[in-house]
């Protein structure tokens, strides 16, 4: 049976580590307890042993690189045969594996007895390549108190936004009081409705309201650098609807803004008093009337400021959106 | 209301008891005519006599084997171990036999036994003299341990403990025995796992036992004047451990600093600070803090001495950090 090699967690808040160097080769032999890669932390440099013996093959991921806590980097097969299985394997995954692909196909096909040699010439060579220290993760699980934690929750305030915030941990109690009771600011914005309207009336499948969530994760995506972001879409009902809808079987993932359409009524703003950010549109004659309600706490100024006028020019010019 | 002195508080409890009950008797080393080295038991001999107040030589297996036997037929003794530190010796008599016994007798026997000793350092006596060791008692089911933090409760908490149908271990702080505090000439009992609120506070709550009552105490006046309000509970009995005092507090002030003499590593203060944590946990805005006795053999020289215990200015500095929210133990 081949086994899996993968990144350890080596301390408490530690979600990622770097690899700092391989010390094996891909087609190595390693025996358990035998160091095999040597990975850094935020606070020390460590070696990894092998945890059972073998040939290590199927190394996916480049010295250097940041690797999630439990991701899997290589394996360790039983028979000097097996590693060009597991070389070839790694290709097909698309992400890190690329990179890595290079290393491991020439080495796919060792030399038994070149092994040992090759790991003595390499070694020194790739240390010398060393990347720096990991960055300090900003991501990661935040350090607040249990009551601090359970009050977040109650009361929908995402702590690690107020970390993002720039509040220091750990985050107590008393921090969140402060930036839930320091009241909700409001940001508004008036933009020029007739590409957007345009855009409606040609087709027809579009949902107006649907755009506008894509419009701001689009935004958000754009001023945050993330990845996903999900838009609550608050309806005049009260109902609550997710975008993107989760998919079958899934909970959905906690909302970093909610969506508020008012355009089919004479309203023009909603800013709820309760914390959180939402977005409110209300259409006016020819134009649409955005209102960005944030605790500045979690939402900096600054930031509020470039997330609203980025949704702003998505409204008003919507081939933005597909840029 | 009258003071008198924690030694006197004992005497007075041992000698009413025992004109209350003749089946009461005390034993021990010195404990007849030299009325112990701290001179608690002075004035019984002449009371009760050498029948009821007797002198043993130095063999403390020998007369906790004796109290024990005497205890499951009929008598009520009080064993007077001179140092908390011989606990050692009757480790035995005391955690296989006294605790024991009424479980494995199927509510047959009772051992009616109160074992009266000390805890407590900075008396200078060096390693062998001055360790606070309940914390080993306090692990045996069966044994119930008392830790009075004044003449009061010292008082209250010996009579019932004699009058307790099982045994019960009675720690002392030697240091206190001439702290005098208001005894009422009325007879009281103070019942057991009942905590005693000393001070009422928001913002952290200081749990102390025996004399580290009173550390906490003056660590709670010492945070009064930087506009930290302390509460402070002295538990009084750790076996039964009043938990709902103890949590409620902890609930309403959302911080924890258990103080207590007994050495930090698995002693006292981790077994409340682990119930904290378990049973207030979602309450906590900080680490629940411990401090016990530093975690070496207590030393004789008294500039190292005094460093081994919590002192009131530790207390109210962790307090403090506590409260500014500091970054304690996290990374």
């Amino acid at each position: 049976m081949p086994s899996e090699v993968k990144m350890p967690q080596l301390g408490m808040n530690q979600d990622s580590a770097v690899i700092v160097a391989w010390l094996k080769a891909s087609g190595d032999k390693v025996t358990r307890g035998e160091p095999i890669f040597e990975v850094e932390t935020d606070k020390a440099t460590m070696e990894v042993e092998a945890t059972s013996d073998g040939y290590l093959a199927g190394i996916r991921a480049e010295e250097g690189a940041d690797i999630p806590v439990g991701d899997i980097i290589a394996m360790i097969v039983e028979t000097a045969d097996e590693v060009a299985e597991h070389a070839s394997a790694s290709v097909e995954t698309t992400e890190t594996s690329k990179s890595a692909e290079g290393e491991v196909e020439p080495e796919a096909k060792p030399e038994p007895e070149a092994a040992v040699t090759k790991t003595e010439e390499t070694v020194p060579n790739e240390s010398v390549e060393t990347p720096a220290a990991a960055p300090r993760a900003t991501s990661g699980p935040v350090l607040a108190s249990p009551l601090a934690k359970r009050l977040a929750k109650e009361r929908g305030v995402d702590l690690a936004a107020l970390r993002a915030s720039g509040l220091p941990e750990p985050i107590h109690a008393a921090d969140l009081s402060r930036s839930v009771a320091g009241g909700q600011s409001q940001l508004s914005a008036r933009v020029v409705a007739d590409a957007l309207a345009a855009l409606l009336q040609r087709s027809q499948n579009a949902d107006r309201t649907t755009l506008l969530a894509a419009f701001t994760a689009g935004a958000w995506r754009q001023v945050f650098d993330t990845v996903d972001v999900t838009i609550a879409i608050r309806g005049l009902d009260g109902a609550t609807a997710q975008y993107p809808a989760p998919r079958d079987g899934e909970t959905g993932t906690a909302a970093a803004i909610s969506l508020v359409d008012l355009c089919d009524t004479r309203l023009q703003a909603y800013a709820p008093a309760g914390g959180g950010i939402t977005i409110s549109v209300g259409e006016g004659d020819s134009h649409f009337a955005l209102t960005l309600s944030f605790n500045e706490a979690s939402l900096p100024m600054p930031h509020a400021i470039t997330l609203l006028d980025a949704i702003a020019a998505r409204v008003e010019d919507p081939i933005r959106q597909l840029i | 209301m009258r003071s008198i002195t924690l030694s006197q508080a004992v005497n007075e409890a041992i000698a009413e008891e025992m004109r209350r009950d003749e089946t009461v008797f005390l034993i021990g080393e010195d404990v007849a005519e030299a009325g112990t080295p701290f001179k608690v038991t002075s004035g019984l001999v002449e009371e009760f006599g050498t029948g009821r107040v007797i002198d043993t030589p130095i063999a403390e297996q020998g007369f906790m084997g004796l109290a024990v036997g005497a205890a499951m037929t009929g008598a009520r003794p009080i064993v007077d171990l001179m140092f908390g530190d011989f606990l050692f010796l009757v480790m035995d008599q005391l955690c296989n036999q006294a605790a024991k016994t009424h479980y494995m007798s199927g509510g047959k026997l009772n051992v009616p036994l109160v074992l009266r000793t000390n805890l407590g350092a900075t008396r200078r006596s060096a390693a062998q003299h001055s360790q606070s060791l309940h914390a080993l008692v306090a692990h045996i089911p069966g044994l119930k341990v008392a830790m009075p933090s004044s003449a009061y409760e010292a008082k209250g908490l010996m009579k019932t403990a004699i009058r307790d149908d099982n045994p019960v271990v009675i720690f002392e702080d030697k240091l206190m025995y001439q702290d005098k505090a208001e005894v009422p000439e009325d007879e009281y009992l103070i019942p057991f796992g009942e905590a005693k609120v000393l001070r009422e506070g928001r913002d952290v709550t200081l749990i102390g036992t025996s004399s580290m009552r009173q550390v906490c105490e003056a660590a709670a006046a010492m945070l009064e004047a930087d506009g930290i309000s302390a509460e402070v509970i002295d538990p009084r009995t750790i076996s039964p451990l009043d938990e709902a005092t103890i949590l409620g507090s902890v609930k309403k002030t959302t911080r924890a600093i258990v103080v207590d003499e007994g050495h930090q590593n698995f002693g006292t203060t981790a077994e409340i600070a682990a119930r904290i944590s378990e049973k207030a946990f979602y309450h906590l805005d900080a680490p629940v803090i411990r401090m016990g006795a530093m975690d070496v053999p207590i030393p004789f020289s008294p500039a190292l001495e005094d460093l081994t215990v919590p002192t009131a200015e530790k207390v109210a500095e962790n307090a403090r950090r506590l409260v500014a929210g500091e970054l304690i133990h996290a990374l």
